[in-house]
């Protein structure tokens, strides 16, 4: 019954018609689950932003929202990099502002004014749903299976690998960026496959969007070239190419000269070159082929010949002398640090001091794809195994992007689509196999299972030619159906599973927020950065500089709304190592530093008291390595380090490590809290010495209920003109040393 | 359908902006006589007996005078001056006058006189009810809180020590008119008192002035004390509590007849105004916000996101919000925040009998009751009534300042609610008692405004996206099959 029932739905138009809706309905199923499986810190939290860099973003948002698009376009942000500032209009990626700001007033226009910051926050869950529906699309085209494409937008819906940087409140530019990555890449396939100037223009305005939108996009401009010249060394150069690639070149390039910071770059720097050349061969290529057709053979092969060599020494040539002239940018730093895991932590330790940017761990592939990446290999393989253009571009993504994976924990966010759209081509063959409950019809003899073993190992090894023509692949056991349904049902609830549990634990938390168990189960919220981040907004005036390491400077920013000297921009290492040097010096070193900058306030986090590792004295390495590269006569790491090689903070700390501002102030009256002798630090597990730090030319303005922030203030100068120093020892009431004949330490002699 | 609604938003604003012309029941305090500087009060009054009472308790100083005042002039007169130095009318807050004898008869009318130009003094004008007949004698009962009124001295204090606050005042009770007989008697909230001012001359019953009966003072007996007469004393006492001073609260109260819900917003700039560099005992710790018993939904936020530091006791008997500023607000330091709740809108809505009137009230001030007190700079309350509402009065005993309507766009809105927008100046925390009561017309038309705009629009959408899917698009002529 329900068998004919089902038939009357499925077939002809009507199933067509059936079929297309049950499609529309499970994707927007796989959209929601999308989007809800996104939304447990809000759930668990609250609408908040998260982390670091979404903070800038938040801020750069508002400011787009309350000013309009020109001003900032033309915005110079005054309250960053005190005192040089930054011309922020023309060093961002606007994409994902604009896109919040279009969402936000478009929201307006139809009297739903909802909040800019809730806009933001589920911005990026938004567009993971979007993101699915783009790995529908782009596996359809890769794949015959009906399935594939349902397959490969549920994983890329689910797989923590993406959720990792698409969570409610991380606001960041991936959020967007990967619907677009996986976007353009469709559209490519799609004007590839049609020759289409219209796809290829349109593969063109979401390249400019993806470029408006992400730093990524290198990504993009490197592999459609590698792709097309790929093909043309397959000897699979087809119009169908010139047409797609020409377009997808001309108008794309276009288009991300468009934006500011993007600027010139794509005609002058060496990460754009290859997508330049590949152009310009396949004009070659085109020519060579129309020439093919008007002179005979043999003269044609002398011609090409020479005039392949000739042009390929000119080219190369001209490329060679353009670096070198510097007219063509060479390659950029970061990317030497992808082929060279050492390249960063000689030459640019700001980059390698951020996490993200470490080589990532095996087991972090597992834990980000859980069953997809020992099902990626084999989504590959099958790609060879009807090798058409298409294929290949997945062959050649999921080489590069697995390879990039490799040198860079972030990079995993361009591997995951590829990794869905391979495991769901092979989990779909498997299904479309073993899922269907007829019998395969018996065209050549059904004589049983060990017949068809051999069919099916027949297709795979094409041993005559018979075989291969029309392989027959098909199960009749139905023991053997089951077995293999109910293990990939069971593969794919674990992997569900896995994914929620991934996500609910490892990228849920907004990080500004700590939660923490209390005794008796109840979450108990420890909001110490809020606590001196709105402190610092509501008893500061409106322009005091805040002086703190540049992790927290976007925060700063966004949450305290004031200046700050250094932020995760990070494009000025002088500055950031001039911070670097007053909070690893001593004081008499550091206040000239401070009263230079103007610094009004400075910042540090603590996590002594509570045991909160990531605190600034486990971070105060990477300030005194990146200062002592700017000043090594002055700052120098081994100071910092006992004799025996420790990093120490108790009583065998050197004089160096106690008599830096960055120790004093962690210290600071940290005795208080416990009984005479007894501080304790609970990160580095040591006995502080019975005596506390003393500081003379800051004071302590705020400290946070768990002290993870301690905000000082930096004095000003003395009223009668003594150093603090001095002027404290006279308020304590202690005699001013007589100056004393200065004893130095012995010289020898030497005219 | 679209054209209905237009109709209908059309109709609605004829309709707002002329029930926005109607007078209101309640008269605010904005119309100022303005009276030349060398103004001078006619002297046609006494007063016979005159006691003023200053508390001295909570964080704001509460003066009541009680006074027998006589009409000395030949004709009845109705108007009452009652002077305060320039710098001080702009902190005392919640003038009432009542007959002392007879409590019932309301509060009298009460307005600030101001004149053009820079004046020492300005004046209240008490309007008495009735004139007072000449040689009549009437006891008036004028009560009023002085804001911003104490000082920490020293203004800056230890970990450990005692705050101390400092109030000045005048001995003599300023008054436009001479006095017979006064004394003002102060009530501190503790005996701890170690500096005041001991005035040189002896009071009128020869003892020393003041007089000190454990945490209660006396200044006073005088007799036949001119009018403008001022002695200005000053009195230092211990004050181990924060001072609360509400710059700005904001109240937006929401009306919603679909939802049958009232939703309360409050957002309060806060400012700490003890003495600096905080002992425990003086920093603002927690604050206690009763809510109506059967208040939902509570939250309490800020600039940068949600507050967690907050409890919500809610039962049958009360509803408590408990809020822990996300850090302890020490003296000179600032706070701002809001905090919301919904509520059953059945409380407090009431539909005439006839037409389609309805009657909304609703507390004028509720937020947070502490001891020490709270005082509010400035209260502006909205009551926002839903989309197409008119004909709105409204009637409070709070005394305002500025009274307006207007319309108020915000979700679906397609022509935007009626909001009625009253300012209030200097109160305390005691006037959470006192309510508004608002009438206003709300046609059952309009409540249909909202579904059928929505309706038309999603019409229009389907109708351009099937025009749109049937527009030809390709550049050579489609085949035909």
């Amino acid at each position: 019954m329900a068998v004919a029932v089902g038939d009357q739905f499925l077939q002809g138009t009507t199933g067509r018609n059936t079929r297309g809706m049950l499609r529309v309905i499970i994707l927007c199923t796989i959209a929601a689950a999308a989007v809800s499986s996104r939304l447990f810190s809000v759930i668990r939290f609250e609408s908040i932003i998260h982390e670091f860099d979404p903070w800038f973003n938040f801020r750069a948002t508002k400011y787009l929202v309350q000013h309009g698009f020109y001003s900032f376009w033309d915005w110079f942000d005054d309250r960053t990099w005190h005192p040089l500032g930054r011309v922020t209009g023309g060093t961002l990626y606007p994409g994902l502002m604009v896109t919040s700001g279009v969402i936000y007033h478009i929201l307006r226009l139809l009297a739903l004014p909802v909040d800019i910051r809730n806009i933001c926050v589920l911005l990026a869950p938004g567009f993971s749903g979007l993101t699915a529906l783009a790995t529908y699309l782009f596996t359809s085209e890769m794949s015959d299976s009906p399935s594939a494409g349902l397959l490969a937008a549920a994983f890329m819906g689910i797989t923590p690998g993406y959720i990792s940087r698409s969570v409610a409140g991380s606001y960041d530019n991936e959020a967007i960026a990967i619907f677009l990555l996986v976007f353009t890449f469709y559209l490519w396939i799609k004007s590839l496959k049609n020759g289409s100037a219209m796809w290829g223009a349109l593969t063109a305005l979401f390249y400019g969007y993806m470029v408006s939108a992400w730093g990524g996009y290198v990504f993009i401009t490197n592999l459609l070239p590698l792709h097309a010249f790929v093909l043309i060394c397959m000897g699979r150069y087809s119009p169908r190419l010139y047409v797609s690639y020409t377009t997808w070149y001309a108008l794309g390039t276009l288009a991300s000269m468009q934006v500011p910071f993007v600027g010139f770059l794509p005609i002058r720097s060496s990460d754009h070159m290859a997508a330049l050349g590949v152009f310009g061969l396949l004009q070659l290529v085109a020519f060579v082929e129309f020439i093919r057709y008007q002179l005979p053979s043999k003269q044609f092969q002398t011609l090409l010949r020479s005039l392949v060599l000739l042009i390929f020494v000119v080219a190369f040539g001209g490329l060679v002398l353009l670096t070198v002239s510097g007219t063509i940018a060479p390659w950029s730093g970061r990317f030497y640090s992808l082929w060279d895991t050492g390249y960063a932590k000689i030459h640019i330790p700001i980059i390698a001091s951020v996490s993200e940017h470490q080589p990532t761990a095996w087991p972090a592939f597992f834990f980000d794809l859980n069953m997809l990446i020992w099902l990626f290999p084999a989504g590959v393989y099958m790609c060879f195994r009807s090798l058409k253009d298409e294929q290949v571009f997945i062959v050649i993504y999921a080489v590069l992007a697995s390879y990039f994976a490799g040198v860079m924990v972030r990079l995993m966010l361009t591997l995951t689509p590829i990794v869905c759209v391979a495991a769901a081509m092979a989990l779909s063959q498997i299904l479309d196999t073993y899922l269907v409950a007829k019998s395969p019809s018996p065209q050549v003899q059904a004589n049983g299972s060990a017949e068809t073993v051999k069919n099916t190992a027949s297709s795979m090894l094409p041993e005559s030619l018979r075989s291969t023509r029309s392989p027959l692949v098909g199960i009749y056991s139905y023991t053997s159906k089951l077995t293999i349904v109910g293990s990939v049902t069971a593969y794919l609830l674990l992997f569900v599973l896995h994914c929620t549990w991934v996500t609910s634990n490892a990228y849920s938390s907004p990080s500004v927020v700590l939660a923490s168990r209390s005794p008796d189960g109840s979450q108990h919220i420890i909001d110490d950065y809020r606590e001196a981040y709105y402190w610092l907004r509501q008893n500061t005036p409106q322009d005091a500089k805040i002086m703190s390491w540049w992790d927290y400077g976007y925060q700063i920013g966004g949450m305290a709304d004031r200046p700050t000297l250094v932020d995760n921009n990070t494009w000025n290492n002088t500055h950031i190592a001039t911070v670097g040097k007053a909070m690893s010096s001593r004081e008499e070193v550091s206040y000239p530093i401070m009263r230079q900058h103007e610094v009004d306030y400075v910042l540090i986090v603590f996590g002594g008291l509570l045991g909160y590792s990531g605190d600034d004295i486990n971070k105060f390495l990477w300030m005194v390595r990146i200062a002592e590269g700017i000043w090594p006569e002055e700052v120098k790491e081994r100071d910092f380090f006992t004799p025996r090689g420790e990093y120490r903070i108790d009583d065998q700390a050197t004089p160096t490590m106690r008599n830096s501002l960055m120790y004093k102030m962690s210290y600071y009256n940290y005795n208080s809290l416990f009984p005479a002798g007894q501080a304790q630090d609970r990160v580095r597990g040591a006995r502080l010495p019975a005596e506390g730090p003393q500081l003379s030319t800051i004071e302590e303005a705020f400290t946070s209920e768990n002290w993870i922030i301690r905000i000082y203030k930096v004095k000003d100068l003395d009223n009668v003109g003594r150093d603090h120093a001095s002027a404290m020892a006279f308020e304590k009431g202690n005699k001013k040393k007589r100056p004393s004949k200065r004893k130095g330490p012995r010289v020898l002699r030497v005219e | 359908m679209r054209s209905i609604a237009l109709a209908l938003s059309c109709l609605g604003a004829l309709f707002t902006s002329s029930s926005a012309a109607d007078s209101n029941l309640t008269k605010p305090l904005s119309s100022k006589q303005i009276l030349s500087s060398s103004f001078k009060p006619p002297q046609v009054f006494r007063n016979v007996n005159l006691v003023r009472n200053v508390n001295l308790d909570k964080e704001y100083p509460r003066e009541t005078i009680n006074v027998i005042i006589e009409n000395v002039d030949a004709q009845p007169q109705a108007e009452y001056y009652l002077p305060f130095e320039a710098g001080l009318i702009a902190r005392v807050g919640g003038l009432e006058v009542r007959d002392k004898k007879d409590a019932s008869k309301g509060a009298f009318q009460v307005e600030v006189v101001e004149y053009d130009t820079y004046s020492p003094t300005e004046f209240y004008l008490i309007h008495l009810p009735e004139p007072l007949a000449p040689s009549a004698q009437q006891t008036l009962s004028i009560s009023y809180t002085v804001l911003s009124a104490l000082e920490p001295l020293p203004a800056s204090i230890g970990q450990m020590e005692q705050q101390y606050v400092q109030y000045t005042f005048s001995a003599y009770t300023p008054s436009a008119y001479p006095t017979s007989k006064q004394k003002t008697k102060i009530k501190f909230p503790s005996a701890n008192i170690p500096n005041y001012t001991i005035l040189p001359s002896p009071n009128a019953d020869g003892t020393e002035d003041p007089q000190r009966q454990g945490s209660t003072f006396t200044y006073g007996p005088y007799s036949d004390i001119p009018a403008g007469a001022a002695e200005l004393v000053s009195v230092r006492y211990e004050f181990t509590k924060p001072l609360i001073h509400a710059t700005l609260l904001e109240r937006d109260i929401e009306v919603s007849h679909w939802g049958g819900n009232l939703a309360t917003e409050e957002r309060y700039w806060l400012w700490q105004m003890a003495a600096y560099a905080n002992p425990p005992t003086s920093a603002l710790k927690e604050l206690k916000v009763p809510l109506h018993v059967g208040v939902t939904n509570p939250y309490f936020t800020d600039d940068i996101g949600n507050v967690s530091t907050s409890r919500f006791r809610s039962n049958d008997r009360e509803a408590l919000l408990e809020l822990r500023p996300r850090y302890p607000v020490f003296g000179g330091w600032k706070y701002s925040f809001r905090i919301g709740w919904d509520a059953d809108l059945s409380g407090y809505l009431r539909r005439l009998k006839t037409g389609d009137g309805y009657v909304l009230k609703v507390p004028f001030l509720e937020g947070p009751r502490m001891a020490e007190g709270v005082e509010y700079g400035k209260v502006v309350v909205r009551v926002v009534l839903p989309e197409g509402a008119k004909n709105v009065k409204y009637e409070t005993s709070v005394p305002l300042v500025s009274s307006d309507i207007s319309l108020h766009r915000t979700f679906m809105d397609t022509h935007g609610r009626t909001t009625l927008k009253l300012t209030a100046l200097n109160l305390v925390d005691e006037w959470r008692d006192r309510d508004i009561v608002v009438t206003y017309d709300y046609p059952w038309t309009a409540g249909f405004r909202k579904p059928l705009t929505i309706f038309a629009a999603v019409l229009v959408v389907f109708a351009v996206a099937w025009a749109v899917g049937s527009v030809d698009t390709s550049i050579a002529a489609r085949q035909k099959r």
